[in-house]
């Protein structure tokens, strides 16, 4: 790797870094400054807000298969009412994933074999 | 599997690495994806890893080793890796309120990625003050350890092994969605929020089948937060 590559590396792996750290210390210094209050509370509202719209616009992404034919739609619903099915009744983290991508699978292999 | 009501264990670390794992079904595969794309794009395996190690940061990788292969000025390659990452400034203070003053939490922001961000702001305001460090330690650094070891085995072996099983690149990366999707799932408490959440996939969705998946992701999340904040519920009035 060249010097000039390198450094556009280091570039890109700092710049991404204090993306990452300087909003932290930011807020800790806000929330320092308001000593006493809920920390919850003396977020942002448009903070708190974002922060769960980030999770579904992530969700919203990732929904979105890698075939955009009908198998993949098909096998992505299937797999998401697969997740949300197991969540539903044991409300744990773990198993709702392994059963969406056990329904996602089962879907695209069948429609393999066909 | 972790229940998502329990919270006391006497190692959070391992706790960490436990609800973590979910994560490894979406991120082990990009990650071999990443290694031989890299490789491909004429880096040495060693150079793919570094760059996984140091940036860390899925889709703005691809994107920078894509540019300098098509022949991109290399400032232009930084400006756009981290055009894609600025999203994850909200990240850090949207956590700050259930962080205590360690000085460890700085340094562990480098394994602050979208999936992480995720799973630790379902999980912290479960979890006692004193487990949040070593819960976020051990689910960031194995969400790390895969994503480098996906790229190692990608960049040296990435052809054989898409080769060998070409479907499970294709099914793993499910899982991804699925734990997304359960950690969101408990949002939806009221028409309001339903709304916006609604709203928020919605149009990230049309964003990625537009082709603008890494600047739909913060658009998506601010059409969801202007409804949730100019839309209102009013409550049913019971007929005189």
């Amino acid at each position: 790797m060249s010097s000039a590559m390198w450094i556009a590396v280091l570039a890109s792996a700092i710049g991404t870094l204090l993306i990452r750290l300087l909003p932290l210390l930011w807020m800790r210094r806000r929330l320092k400054r308001l000593d006493g209050e809920d920390g919850v509370e003396a977020m942002p509202q448009w903070l708190a807000l974002l922060g769960p719209m980030m999770i579904a616009a992530v969700l919203g992404v990732s929904l979105v298969p890698h075939r955009l034919d009908a198998v993949g739609w098909l096998a992505s619903a299937i797999g998401v009412l697969a997740t949300l099915a197991v969540w539903y009744r044991l409300r744990s983290l773990g198993w709702p994933v392994v059963a969406g991508v056990a329904a996602f699978g089962a879907v695209i292999l069948i429609a393999g074999m066909r | 599997m972790i229940d998502q009501t329990t919270s006391v264990s006497s190692r959070p670390w391992l706790s960490g690495v436990h609800e973590a794992f979910p994560l490894l079904g979406g991120y082990v595969p990009v990650a071999i994806s990443f290694g031989l794309i890299a490789v491909q794009a004429g880096f040495t395996p060693w150079e793919a890893t570094l760059i996984s190690t140091l940036v860390y940061a899925g889709a703005s990788q691809f994107l920078f080793v894509g540019m300098i292969a098509g022949g991109a000025p290399l400032w232009l390659a930084v400006v756009m890796t981290l055009l894609i990452n600025v999203r994850h400034a909200v990240y850090g203070p949207n956590l700050a309120a259930w962080m205590n003053a360690s000085r460890w939490w700085p340094w562990l922001m480098h394994g602050l990625t979208d999936q992480i961000f995720a799973l630790a702001h379902h999980r912290f305001p479960q979890l006692p003050e004193a487990q949040r460090l070593g819960w976020f330690a051990g689910a960031a650094l194995l969400a790390w350890a895969s994503w480098i070891l996906g790229t190692v085995l990608g960049a040296l072996a990435g052809d054989w092994l898409m080769a060998r099983w070409p479907l499970l690149g294709e099914i793993l990366p499910f899982a991804l969605p699925a734990l997304f999707l359960v950690l969101v799932a408990p949002r939806f408490t009221s028409k309001r929020w339903s709304l916006a959440l609604a709203i928020s996939i919605g149009v990230a969705m049309l964003c990625t089948l537009t082709d603008y998946t890494n600047i739909g992701i913060p658009i998506a999340a601010g059409c969801g937060a202007l409804c949730f904040t100019l839309i209102r519920f009013t409550p049913h009035k019971e007929p005189s």
